[in-house]
């Protein structure tokens, strides 16, 4: 891909992680804290077929846009730390560890090290880590949401190797 | 299964063993002890109130900046957010509290109801 | 390895935060004593190492409290106070420097307040006879009469010879509402000067709050439920190295036909003040300020003694009105927190 496409896709990327965001909160949760993390097939999307930068910068934009949308400063940096750490976490696992794990794998590790990671700046914000009697549920729906990004991230890129492929091809020429 | 998905595996399961014991610990230490709630804005202790001694439900709003508001309603033996204009609602959501060790939090407007075990102590009453 | 110190490295974050709940508490030497004087149960509390210090430190404010009980009472048979009382419109009286100092105080914080404290109400509190067993309603002519005779301003103090006279013949100075806050201000003198860093003094609701608490946190003080049984509580205040004084319409009070009939009178009606109040608490530095002021204030009114109040510097206050608000002045809000969910929590005035 040359520049311009990329840029493109890029931006393409975040404005469905930004959507997916936005409708997310609008589903009402089960518990609190809980949400699904669906904007993470995204994230996880463009660490596959971009490369880890490219994942960094869309979790960074995806989270300063859609606290502007709602929110405001506590809620950027409770979003930002537990995406950025599940990022960094599905990063680390899929340079190092590709071979041995499946991508459902890194995508339950991110998920989980998104709660964890919110869980902190939560009780480092209100000086109380009492709610980490939420860790539990939150563990829970970590691996249940993280499962369901992985076998989406899978179906997605099934779908897109195609595109890619023509994409090479048109290169080539 | 790869080797990597059964670390995950195995290092998820006990995360969440050891994490519902502690939770488990947690609430056992707690029971049986006194009903002490507090309402904590920008960490300062707004309301401290024994909720065994309330006789009549009573609602609060906690005023915040930029006209943020949380209403907190006491009843006898519980406590919960019922209203809000925080985006996201988790306080409201988080549902009534009545055991010590419970807690609900606003994060957007850093507004947290908690349950302790432990009663105030004062030192004296001016009267 | 890798799943062994992932494992151990999650257990430490879960198990850190709930270890953090454990508070330690830190004990120390208490010397505690409750003595009847002044009308009232005075209780110390003295936190110190040296018990044999302490105890002294207790037995001379004992003995200072009962000096300016001696000098200031109207209550037994002779007293310098009383003796001016007989000698109104008739003599100047030498007095001893405590007492015309806590008259002189009396008499300023009675022209700051314009009348709303006044020294000289002693005729028409001893006609109510609130608080004694001979309590009950005057007549409208009784009180006509009487409150002719309250006025501050008839009260002439000659600084040099340390002398006291009362203009006209009947007139009376009543310091029942300044003269425990001065013995309070007198303790903590003495317990100071005795090396005494950490002490709790409550003079009859009056509290006398030395230095902090020995883990260095704030004292806890409690305002009395002005509606609920002594003991319980509205709110709680924090602070370090104040005095603090409620005046209540619960503390004396008699209830005649559904009315109650409370012990602090209004100077201008000779009644019991109704300006709407039913409790004011006011923090400060000297517990005799507090000790004028929260009398001072519930006569006033919200308003009013919220005006006098901010005039006044590193003075605070909590004032609960009859439609259960509570106000609280810019300067206390920090240190209070309520505990009373009867009671609505006044953001401001306007």
């Amino acid at each position: 891909m040359n520049k311009t496409k990329k840029m493109f896709f890029l931006s393409l990327l975040v404005g469905m992680a930004v959507v997916i965001h936005i409708i997310e909160g609008q589903i009402p949760v089960l518990f609190p804290g809980v949400k699904l993390g669906l904007a993470n097939i995204i994230s996880l999307f463009a660490l596959l077929v971009l490369g880890w930068k490219e994942a960094l910068v869309i979790v960074v934009l995806r989270t300063i846009i859609s606290s502007i949308y709602g929110g405001g400063f506590s809620v950027f940096l409770f979003s930002i730390v537990g995406g950025l750490l599940s990022n960094i976490v599905m990063i680390i696992l899929y340079k190092f560890f590709k071979d041995g794990i499946s991508i459902s794998s890194i995508s339950v590790c991110g998920a989980i090290f998104h709660n964890i990671g919110q869980l902190f700046v939560a009780a480092v914000y209100i000086q109380d880590f009492k709610i980490y009697i939420y860790l539990p549920v939150l563990l829970i729906s970590g691996v249940i949401t993280g499962f369901f990004v992985g076998v989406s991230v899978k179906f997605l890129c099934y779908h897109f190797k195609d595109m890619f492929a023509k994409e090479r091809r048109r290169d080539d020429l | 299964m790869k080797k990597g998905d059964k670390i995950v595996l195995m290092t998820v399961l006990a995360l969440l063993v050891v994490s519902f014991l502690s939770v488990i610990i947690y609430r056992i230490s707690y029971k049986g002890k006194a009903l002490n709630a507090k309402i904590i804005q920008n960490q300062k202790v707004l309301v401290e109130v024994d909720l065994e001694k309330i006789d009549e439900p009573k609602e609060w709003m906690v005023k915040g900046e930029e006209g943020h508001y949380n209403i907190i309603r006491v009843e006898k033996g519980r406590i919960r957010f019922i209203e809000a204009n925080c985006p996201d609602l988790v306080c409201v959501h988080t549902g009534w509290l009545s055991q010590p060790g419970d807690i609900a939090v606003c994060m957007p407007h850093n507004v947290l109801v908690k349950i302790e075990g432990e009663k105030e102590e004062l030192d004296e009453i001016s009267y | 390895m890798k799943k062994v110190t992932n494992f151990v490295f999650l257990l430490i974050m879960i198990m850190i935060p709930l270890m953090a709940c454990n508070n330690q508490s830190n004990k120390a030497n208490v010397i505690q004593e409750e003595v009847f004087a002044l009308g009232t149960i005075i209780e110390f509390k003295i936190y110190d190492d040296d018990s044999k210090k302490a105890k002294e430190a207790i037995d001379k404010s004992i003995q200072r409290i009962r000096e300016i009980e001696d000098k200031m009472t109207i209550n037994k048979d002779k007293s310098e106070l009383i003796e001016i009382n007989n000698n109104a419109g008739i003599n100047f009286i030498y007095v001893s420097p405590d007492t015309f100092f806590v008259i002189k105080k009396a008499s300023e914080y009675s022209k700051l307040s314009q009348g709303a404290f006044d020294l000289t109400i002693e005729p028409i509190v001893k006609l109510w006879g609130i608080g004694t067993d001979n309590a009950r309603i005057p007549k409208q002519e009784e009180i006509d009469v009487l409150l002719d005779l309250i006025n501050y301003e008839d009260l002439i103090l000659d600084e040099e010879s340390q002398s006291v006279m009362l203009r006209k013949k009947g007139q009376a100075i009543d310091l029942g509402a300044i003269a425990k806050g001065y013995a309070g201000d007198e303790v903590k003198r003495i317990l100071t000067e005795h090396g005494i860093q950490t002490a709790f003094v409550n003079l009859g609701g009056n509290v006398v709050a030395i230095g902090t608490k020995v883990d260095g946190s704030p004292w806890k003080i409690g305002i009395q439920n002005p509606l609920d049984e002594r003991g319980s509580h509205v709110a709680v205040i924090e602070v370090k190295d104040k005095a603090v004084v409620t005046s209540g319409n619960y503390e004396r009070y008699f209830i005649k036909d559904g009315k109650r009939y409370h012990h602090i009178i209004d100077p201008k009606t000779g009644y019991p003040a109704e300006a709407g109040i039913i409790s004011s608490t006011i923090v400060t530095d000297q517990s005799i300020d507090a000790d004028a002021l929260s009398t001072a204030v519930y006569v006033m009114g919200l308003e009013k003694g919220l005006k006098l109040i901010e005039r006044m510097e590193n003075v605070e206050a909590v004032i609960i009105t009859e439609d259960n608000q509570i106000y609280v002045t810019a300067g206390l809000r920090e240190d209070f927190k309520l505990s009373n969910p009867q009671f609505q929590l006044l953001e401001n005035l306007n």
